[in-house]
């Protein structure tokens, strides 16, 4: 042994001895720098390389016992000539069709030194050894290929090929009805691709559809489409001019067919999952019922699971159904009703688990652990998964053959991910699942389904415009659809823990979702694509008139829709952005004060899922970490603090980002789709004109090589990524599961491994950095981290124009109530809660400025139904969900009289304006009638200033992009809008005490003095700008303005107050004369000393400028109703027209 | 990206034994790209798919060397001796095989006969 390095530092003795040791690193690297150089096929270093010596060791072990070399010839038969050159001696490697150039006796490229070195007849055998290695991978990839193709031969829905295509060159529209396993998904856009079709569209109800179809179909074709397979969803695209078929979500069609509405691009559409029937897919049946007469080219073929099949078919009268069966394995059925006294009596109790465990205790008897196959759970929500997961747990960890694991969207990507992975030998794995994994999630292996046979759906109650998450029985198809998820690899078992009468009982499908949720994006969609009124578009299944006319009313409120459900500009510019209606005005309005990163920011954050993972919530540790990310405005902002604080994080190149959000408990997937949102939402500002596009800095040539040499680095790095086909599955411990759903440590771990430099790379964390200049984000989030009290106080208010009317007032008593009984009242909904989430949840004393102030003011002298403060809040919130009670969602508080005096759709106001209503549901009681008059005025000029700037920018918005005005918004208006800003701010500060009070319907119902005999208006010249008072005909008293109704308020004072005159003199002007409070504000609106005036006197020039450009605004206008000429802005005609109403 | 355009797909290969149809690329005994290995018969080929090595490239069938067939080199249906025989024709002449073959040929049979059926249960 000691000789073997003897000599030469090789590892083989002298020729004849015999001891070669294949496995000595020196010889090894010879043998490489020999036969894997670069030009070869298997290259150093590589991971073929090391497969390769894998292969080489099974095979020196094969090969020792190696038989006699001299097989006899054999047997002389009948030979044709053709088999007459046959070797004589049987050899291996006759049977490889492959030759080896590298290594051989000719000049192989490159230097090959080594070569003479090695011995000949090693050579030849490492020769032989690297052939069979290549062999034995065409055998490999041959065997796939040919599986592949059995496969997909073997599929229900290749049967039906030819009779799909003669039915699409026969028919404009075809329906392929087919259940889970048949194909249709991956085949049917092969089949077309074929048969000669491009440009072929096929829509995914789920993004994450669109990606895995586009790779299987890619995958399944051999690559040979290459490029033409693609995927389209909203921040992604692997479209190119090459592609020839896109799968791509139905939203995402939907808004191509607003931009170009024939949809010139595409020759055939596929529409899958319709039997899903989400709002967006019915909504495109609609559309495209309407487009196919006018597009006779155009194919269209629905593809659904085998459910009312009819109804799809007759909506596009009467197209062919390609009918194919499904593929399951049989499963049996087993129904187990829950015994009476185990069915929670109440809403509030807790789920029972004990018939669940009987069931995980009966597969363990009936079957053998080697059996493998797992088990699904269906339960309707996170409560029922948390109570079974309780049971469950001590349960596997005594018997160790279960690993339980929860599966429901709001869990972490990763925690999600678990479930794909696969159990220890005699484990089986358990998944407790909402209705996510009926469609969504597909996980193989699952032989047990246990279907508690209950869904949690969002409903939505239209009057109170109010979401609620109900429980309910699902139905017959859903109820299918998870028995069926027994059945994808082998017979199965599906128990159901209903019995079979309930089964007959429940609905034939589940309720479509057109017909249960808020309709308003919708209704937009609609407008903006002019299909007229949605009363009357012939939907598939139209949604309950209700609904409509919510929805209507609510944008008409929201200011997107006139009177005459007409799209206003801003209603035009909101249906161009794809967020909900609240976040689009928010978005518009932040781009005129100049607070534009921030409100993209929170505007993206309201948009996605709460990146504060719930789990997190009873984390102490968490709950300090995420203390200084907390803000005590409102929930808004402690989103925006928490998205900048990780841009500082993520610009930090040695931090790292994934660490720092599991610390405070924050979904960081969420972190990045805000990045993504906020960008194009930027995007889609820019296109509009209604934010000048960023020049491109462009640093010195260094820093430009720096960047471009960053990107090169990052894009290898996602290709290697995407090479790797990123997530192996890992097999799941029994003892990390054992303890508690806990995977932190777990996760914990590879999270330092990470930190250490391990080539372990955050593919999310690439994908970030190439998608988004870091340091631009950075530094947009550092002027926010800064944001001065006076950008906060204006981002309040933009908030709060956006969200109303969603506000809240607190109720009375809540200074005396506990933290967690605080209750808040909006004007349709009483007993409201704060989301537990909420900031205010946990600082319940922010909101009781008003009333603690109230309380001390209340001495012994005061009046006891006083309640008079200067700093009541109102709550603006971004959604109102009802699951047990009514939670308000994403909230921030706003001085409770500035915002009512700005927002307001109704004022109603008593004769000295002491005493103010609004929106009919919140009465305020002002001290004084001076400072009320002079709050109220000013009110309204800041309301006529900001509704003209907002015009302003609309038209700008409006006019055709490229002009010189569309790129940046000129300097007057921008020093205009400031001046607003500033005095918007002003007026948020002013102090006057009041009291709050909501109304009773009693109180609500006589509320008004009624139409007056005495019509003759008031003579004031100047009062609320050049408004004419008119006598308001149902309320009584004056309109002043669109919103402002003066002294039509009852009161148990005496009806004249508002003739009495008293002496008053002007602060201003000094002017002294006895007056109505009518006159004086009339007046002081007019004194040309007042402090307003002298505010903007300080840029009095831009007051003219801008003065003048309202009336360039103002076009020619004749109204049909009055006949009358007039010259108008855009706003002063819907002001108008309402008159009308 | 680039690949597709160099992988030209010159038409569909057709197994006359068992029917597979794969499109191919390139006919011949030197794969395009792959600068070392020479293939001894006139085979049809194909990128392989399964690889996102660009040059790596997958053998699809050849000609029968006896009865000129397009045959898959999957082992139900040809074998390399030297030569490709389709496995017809290599029954047809087992005799003037080497026993190693003629062995190999019995399990072929043999595993195609339980292999189909074990595909059969399944769909």
């Amino acid at each position: 042994m000691l000789s073997k390095r003897a000599e030469d530092g090789g590892c083989w003795e002298p020729e004849g001895c015999g001891q070669w040791d294949w496995g000595c690193p020196e010889t090894r690297s010879r043998l490489e720098e020999v036969f894997f150089g670069d030009q070869d096929v298997i290259r150093r270093g590589s991971e073929d390389c090391r497969r390769f010596w894998a292969f080489f060791e099974r095979l020196q072990t094969f090969r020792k016992p190696k038989p006699g070399p001299e097989a006899e010839r054999p047997p002389e038969g009948p030979r044709c000539p053709a088999l007459a050159d046959l070797p004589a001696t049987y050899d291996p490697r006759y049977r490889i069709n492959l030759a080896l150039l590298s290594g051989d006796g000719e000049p192989g490229p490159g230097p090959r030194g080594a070569h003479g070195r090695l011995p000949r007849d090693r050579l030849a055998e490492f020769r032989r050894a690297v052939l069979h290695y290549l062999d034995f991978g065409q055998k490999q990839s041959f065997g796939k290929l040919a599986k592949l193709q059995r496969e997909r031969a073997a599929l229900p829905m290749a049967r039906y090929r030819q009779h799909l295509l003669q039915a699409l060159r026969e028919h404009q529209v075809v329906v392929v009805a087919g259940d889970t396993g048949c194909g249709k998904s991956t085949q049917v856009p092969q089949y077309l691709l074929a048969a000669g079709f491009s440009h072929v569209a096929c829509t995914q109800p789920r993004r994450i559809a669109c990606i895995s179809l586009a790779k299987r179909v890619g995958f399944e074709s051999l690559n040979q489409y290459g490029s033409q397979v693609g995927y389209q969803i909203r921040f992604e695209s692997t479209r190119s001019p090459a592609t020839r078929i896109v799968f791509l979500t139905e939203g995402l069609l939907l808004r191509q067919i607003q931009r170009e509405p024939g949809l010139p691009q595409y020759q055939v559409l596929i529409v899958d999952e319709v039997h899903e029937r989400h709002l967006h897919s019915d909504f495109l049946l609609g559309v495209l019922r309407r487009l196919l007469p006018a597009r006779p080219d155009l194919k269209l073929v629905l593809m659904s699971a085998t459910i009312n099949i009819g109804l799809f078919s007759g909506y596009f009268s009467h197209a062919p159904v390609v009918q194919v069966p499904g593929r399951l394995f049989p499963i049996t059925v087993i129904y187990q009703p829950i015994p009476k006294e185990e069915v929670p009596t109440s809403k509030v109790e807790r789920l029972d688990p004990r018939p669940f465990l009987r069931v995980l205790q009966a597969i363990d008897r009936k079957y053998p652990p080697e059996e493998r196959g797992d088990l699904l759970v269906f339960l309707s929500g996170m409560a029922e998964i948390s109570a079974v997961l309780e049971a469950f747990q001590p349960y596997a960890a005594h018997t160790k053959r279960w690993v339980v694991l929860p599966l429901h969207s709001a869990l972490s990507i990763t925690d999600q991910d678990k479930v794909f992975d696969v159990p220890p030998p005699g484990v089986r794995k358990c998944i407790l699942s909402t209705n996510i994994a009926e469609t969504s999630v597909t996980i193989d292996g699952v032989r047990f389904v246990l279907d508690s046979g209950k869904v949690k759906e969002m409903s939505f109650d239209p009057k109170a415009k109010l979401q609620r998450l109900q429980e309910f029985w699902i139905s017959r198809a859903s109820a299918e659809q998870r028995k069926g998820r027994a059945g994808r690899t082998g017979p199965g078992v599906c128990y159901r823990l209903y019995a079979e009468s309930d089964y007959d009982a429940f609905a034939p499908y589940p309720v479509p979702e057109i017909q249960r949720v808020a309709l308003d994006a919708l209704v937009l969609q609609m407008k903006s694509m002019g299909l007229g009124d949605p009363r009357s578009f012939p939907f598939i299944e139209p949604p309950p008139a209700a609904s409509l006319e919510t929805a209507i009313i609510y944008l008409q409120d929201q200011g997107a829709l006139d009177a005459s459900e007409h799209l206003t500009p801003i209603g035009t510019l909101l249906s161009q952005l794809p967020v909900d209606v609240v976040i689009g005005k928010i978005l518009i309005l932040g781009c005129m004060f100049d607070l534009v990163e921030p409100v993209l920011t929170m505007a993206a954050a309201l948009s996605v899922q709460s990146p504060f993972v719930r789990s997190a919530q009873s984390d102490v540790e968490c709950g300090t970490a995420r203390k200084p990310l907390e803000s005590d405005h409102g929930d808004p902002f402690t989103l925006l603090n928490a998205f900048n604080a990780w841009v500082q994080v993520k610009s930090d190149r040695s931090a790292n980002s994934r660490k720092w959000c599991r610390r405070r408990g924050l979904e960081e997937h969420r972190m990045y789709e805000i990045a993504n949102l906020r960008q194009q939402f930027k995007g889609l500002l820019q296109d509009h004109g209604l934010l000048a596009k960023a020049r491109v800095v462009t640093g010195d040539s260094y820093s430009r090589q720096q960047r471009h040499r960053q990107r090169q680095e990052l894009y290898q790095l996602k290709r290697r990524h995407e090479e790797g086909e990123g997530r192996k599955r890992k097999v799941l411990r029994l003892e990390a599961l054992e303890g508690g759903s806990s995977s932190g440590e777990e996760a914990e771990v590879s999270g330092s491994q990470a930190g250490d430099g391990t080539h372990h790379v955050d593919i999310q964390d690439v994908k970030f950095k190439l998608r988004h200049d870091v340091d631009q984000l950075q530094a947009a989030a550092s002027s926010a981290q800064d944001l001065s009290r006076d950008q906060l106080a204006l981002l309040k208010l933009v908030l709060g124009r956006g969200l109303y009317p969603q506000l809240a007032a607190p109720d009375q008593y809540n200074s005396c109530r506990k933290d967690s009984d605080q209750f808040f009242h909006t004007q349709s909904k009483q007993g409201a809660v704060l989301h537990p989430t909420c900031v205010f949840a946990n600082n319940p004393d922010l909101l009781q400025g008003g009333q603690a102030e109230a309380q001390k003011n209340q001495g012994p002298l005061s009046d006891r139904r006083d309640g008079s403060s200067s700093q009541h809040q109102l709550l603006a919130f971004v959604s109102l969900l009802e699951t047990n009670k009514p939670y308000l969602v994403n909230c921030v508080r706003l001085p409770a009289l500035q915002a009512l005096l700005l927002f307001s759709r109704s004022l109603d106001t008593d004769g000295d304006c002491s005493r103010l209503v609004a929106d009919g549901w919140l009465q305020l009681q002002l001290e004084g009638s001076e400072g009320a008059v002079r709050i109220l005025s000013a009110a309204l000029r800041l309301r006529a200033r900001w509704e003209e700037a907002l015009d302003r920018q609309l038209a700008r918005q409006a006019w055709p992009r490229g002009e010189d005005g569309a790129a940046t918004a000129p300097k007057t208006e921008r020093k205009a809008a400031a001046a607003l800003g500033r005095d918007l701010l002003d007026f948020m500060r002013s102090k006057v005490s009041y009291s709050i009070h909501r109304l009773t319907a009693l109180e609500a119902q006589n509320l008004y003095v009624g139409p007056q005999t005495i019509t003759a208006a008031p003579q004031l010249p100047g009062l609320f700008g050049e408004a004419a008072l008119t006598p308001h005909e149902t309320k009584g008293g004056y309109a002043v303005t669109s919103f402002l109704t003066y002294n039509c308020l009852t009161s148990d004072a005496d009806l004249y107050s508002a003739c009495l005159r008293t002496f008053w003199s002007c602060p201003h002007c000094g002017f002294y004369m006895p007056l109505t409070p009518l006159e004086r504000m009339s007046h002081e609106s007019s004194c040309p000393a007042a402090p307003d005036g002298d505010a903007h006197g300080a840029s009095e020039e831009e007051e003219a400028t801008s003065g003048r450009q309202a009336s360039t605004l103002r076009r020619a206008y004749h109204c049909e109703i009055c006949q009358k000429d007039l010259l108008l802005t855009p706003t002063e005609i819907l002001r108008h027209r309402r008159l009308h109403v | 990206m680039a690949s597709s355009s160099e992988q030209e797909l010159r038409g569909m290969f057709e197994c006359q034994v068992c029917g597979l149809t794969v499109p191919y690329s390139y006919v011949g005994q030197k794969p395009p790209n792959s600068r070392t290995v020479v293939l001894l018969e006139e085979c049809y080929v194909l990128k392989d798919p399964f690889s996102s090595d660009k040059d790596r490239f997958l053998i699809l069938g050849s000609q029968c060397s006896l009865c000129s067939k397009l045959v898959c080199v999957g082992p139900e249906c040809s074998l390399f001796y030297s030569k490709r025989f389709c496995l017809p024709c290599v029954r047809e002449n087992l005799s003037a095989f080497p026993q190693e073959i003629q062995q190999d040929v019995e399990k072929r049979y043999a595993l195609s006969k339980t292999g189909s059926r074990k595909l059969d249960s399944r769909t």
